[in-house]
């Protein structure tokens, strides 16, 4: 499981060009969208591709990624369940 | 008269804060982009994460704009030919080459033209006019005719540039897309305008586009006597390469193209070394001619005081 | 000043012109379909059946050009048709766009990618500017040629700069709209923005899941008093109102009251020197994403307050033809204003829950229709407003 949120983050840092962010920056637990990373809504599609890509997990409805991509927990937590690879 | 409170130039050339662009105009240098300030001073991470150049280059000359001048913009007019090229083709890539059911969707987002508009307003947090041009070689002139109208209509304070981002691609493409031969560049020049004077020295007198240009230098004539301006007072001629007579026009005049490279909007930063000499010379007029697609010309006229 | 229409013409899935547009629209036929081509096949949208071939041939179009650029002149030709060209009327044409010749360059970037047969000399149709060179050459238009491009708001804008360059005497007349074929560029595009339905689009219905793209053009003739008095035409309609704000929320999204829909509304109303209740229908942008119709009804709601005139979105029936909706859709309203109609909100069967605004579902006839409001929102929260209105 921590493994799966280091290479997580790496995944993060680069699908959504964080250039200035290392891995350590982000908290397991943090917020990812407003107060924490400052991602939007942009970001969410873009993490949709990222699962898509990595994980063969597809999310057919964006609106259904809010619960999901709270934090690297949540994200983690729900690849864990549904990892097609 | 359309006065200029402040320019903003990214270029191949060392102009962006630099008071006098014509006096240090080099030669230009193939070998650099641009000459680009520290992008992380004007525009927030989390927004420079996405930004190509195109939009890095506009949102920063914009927001230099704004900082100069101090004060809100009431419409944002922008001029592109070829627009946010760098992610046009990165979109391309991605939806040609990928089998996937879900795209990643920046690329797409920021390839439209009116992005570098779009992220004006968003990072001056503007809900004012705002505009974009695209027409090849004068998508400056039609900017700046839009920017006048906006004056004319009332607006007190008005940001009117353009930008053009060139990409590796282009290389293999441009004799299809435009005919002159100098090496690519990129560009970014934004004027804050006003029909009030203030401390301003120089100001827009007049711009004109022809779309059926035949006899350059006889467009260039009437043009001024529109303007009630006989060719000697000109103090200066900025030409994209154009042949003119030299005996007729023995104005000093340079080959702006030598300092810009090729984009379409260079007449936008021939402009900005237009108003630094006025500025900074004793000379009234200066005219930018800008025939860089034939058959399309714009005349931009600056006069002092 | 007034600025007098004296020319219009559409080409979309619903047909070309006038009589085949009303035709579709009275029996609420939606050209929406399942695509016809490679790259529209997997999806509902507003296809236009003619080739570039049969347009070129039907139409007898002299100049080549990418689809955009055909599809332009098809549209602008029927607009321009019988005015007259003289030295005496200067004359522009002024015309939105976002894919420009995009149609023939993602073919060519498709070769250059699989390494065969790349001909780089296909992408001279490449820049929008081009497009609307290609459409003047055809109209016979040379005094002033001019692009604009702001997404889904493009024509409406290019309505409002052509209004405006004729009050200031720049032109007397000018021809404006806009034009966008269907390409796969803009087709991935929103499929990367997960904002299609699979189905038919539903503006306005709460359970709406996105928009149907189509593609087509639509362009107006506008003449000051000056042209008119040597044209002797007879206007058809007024454009009286425009306006353009910025949003400034989201790159794509419109922020959840509509700000930027209101302030363009607003602004519209007070350059058109109307209230809100001198709006007889409202033609929407409502091109039935989640946001774009909650936002849009949220401003509606704040201009209109109490008295929310008839309003309804037509892209169920034309598909979302991007920087064409506002001069297809400026047709509309010129034909509503001389008919007397309103036009059906397709596919609608549930208030969207926080607004509760019932659109439009008849098509009617008879009714008295003086002042049409008519809304493009685009990318970057470009909004645009423009109003048009009976000759009196």
């Amino acid at each position: 499981m921590s493994d799966l949120k280091q290479t997580l983050k790496e995944q993060i840092i680069e699908q959504l060009n964080l250039e200035d962010l290392t891995p350590a920056d982000i908290q397991d637990d943090a917020p990812l969208f407003g107060e924490g990373l400052g991602l939007d809504s942009i970001d969410a599609l873009e993490f949709i591709v990222l699962l898509e890509q990595n994980y063969g997990i597809k999310i057919a409805d964006p609106s259904e990624g809010k619960d999901i991509f709270q934090s690297v927990n949540s994200l983690a937590e729900y690849i864990e369940k549904n990892n097609k690879t | 008269m359309y006065y200029i409170h402040t320019i903003s130039s990214i270029s191949n050339q060392d102009s962006f804060r630099n008071e006098n662009v014509y006096a240090s105009l080099r030669e230009f240098d193939a070998e650099n982009d641009v000459v680009a300030p520290d992008y992380k001073e004007f525009i927030p991470r989390n927004s420079l994460r996405r930004l190509s150049p195109i939009l890095r280059m506009g949102l920063t000359c914009a927001m230099e704009c704004k900082n100069v001048i101090g004060k809100d913009f009431d419409s944002i007019v922008v001029g592109t030919a070829l627009g946010c090229l760098k992610d046009t083709e990165k979109f391309l890539n991605t939806f040609i080459t990928s089998t996937s059911d879900f795209l990643s969707p920046t690329a797409f987002i920021q390839s439209t033209h009116n992005t570098i508009g779009g992220q004006i307003s968003l990072g001056l947090n503007n809900h004012a006019y705002n505009m974009t041009h695209t027409q090849n070689n004068l998508s400056f002139e039609v900017s700046l005719i839009d920017a006048i109208l906006c004056i004319n209509d009332g607006k007190k304070n008005v940001l009117v540039g353009a930008a053009e981002e060139k990409i590796d691609f282009l290389e293999l493409v441009q004799p299809n897309l435009i005919s002159a031969d100098y090496p690519l560049a990129s560009g970014a020049s934004f004027f804050a305008i006003s029909g009030e004077q203030q401390n301003s020295k120089v100001a827009i007198q007049a711009v004109d586009t022809n779309f059926r240009s035949k006899n350059v230098e006889k467009e260039i004539l009437a043009f001024l006597t529109k303007e009630k301006i006989d060719l000697k007072e000109i103090d200066l001629l900025l030409t994209s390469g154009t042949e003119l007579n030299s005996t007729t026009f023995s104005n000093k005049n340079i080959n702006y193209m030598n300092f810009t490279g090729l984009h379409f909007s260079t007449s936008a930063f021939a402009t900005h070394i237009a108003h630094d000499f006025l500025n900074n010379n004793d000379a009234k007029f200066a005219l930018v001619v800008n025939d860089l697609c034939k058959g399309n010309l714009g005349l931009t006229l600056l006069k002092k005081g | 000043m007034k600025i007098y229409i004296t020319g219009y013409g559409l080409i979309s899935a619903i047909g070309v012109g006038e009589k085949e547009t009303l035709d579709a629209l009275k029996n609420e036929r939606s050209g929406i379909a399942t695509g016809k081509k490679e790259e529209t096949k997997a999806y509902k949208v507003g296809e236009i059946a003619l080739s570039n071939e049969e347009l070129k041939t039907k139409y007898k179009l002299r100049t080549d050009g990418s689809r955009t650029a055909l599809l332009g002149m098809v549209a602008a030709k029927q607009a321009f048709e019988g005015h007259l060209i003289s030295d005496e009327i200067k004359t522009g044409l002024i015309s939105g766009t976002s894919v420009g010749g995009m149609d023939i360059s993602e073919q060519e970037y498709r070769n250059y990618l699989n390494n065969e047969n790349h001909n780089p000399e296909n992408y001279k149709h490449h820049s929008s500017g081009v497009s609307s060179d290609q459409i003047a050459e055809e109209l016979g238009i040379n005094d002033f040629i001019n692009t604009i491009s702001t997404a889904c708001s493009s024509a409406a804008n290019a309505l409002m700069m052509g209004a405006r360059m004729i009050r200031s005497g720049m032109l007397d007349r000018v021809v404006v709209g806009g034009t966008d074929s269907l390409t796969s560029f803009t087709i991935s595009g929103f499929k990367s923005l997960m904002i299609f339905d699979a189905d038919w689009c539903k503006p306005f219905d709460n359970s709406r899941k996105g928009l149907n793209l189509g593609e087509g053009a639509g362009y107006i003739v506008l003449e000051s008093e000056k042209s008119l008095a040597i044209t002797k035409k007879q206007p058809v309609a007024q454009l009286t109102g425009w306006s353009n704000a910025s949003d400034a929320f989201h790159q794509t999204a419109s922020s959840p009251d509509g700000q930027g829909a209101q302030l363009s509304m607003l602004e519209a109303l007070k350059v058109a020197g109307l209230k809100p209740t001198d709006i007889d229908y409202i033609n929407a942008h409502g091109t039935a994403t989640p946001n774009n119709d909650l936002s849009e009804s949220q401003a509606i709601k704040s201009v209109f307050k109490e008295v929310i005139p008839p309003f309804s979105s037509t892209k169920a029936f034309t598909g979302h033809t991007l920087a064409a909706s506002g001069g297809i859709e400026a047709v509309f309203a010129i034909l509503a204003i001389n008919n007397g109609l309103l036009y059906p909100n397709l596919n609608f069967s549930e208030v969207i829950e926080e607004t509760q605004l019932t659109p439009q579902l008849s098509f009617e006839e008879g009714k008295t229709v003086k002042h049409v409001l008519s809304n493009s929102f685009g990318f970057g929260g470009n909004n645009s407003t423009v109003i048009l209105s009976r000759v009196d």
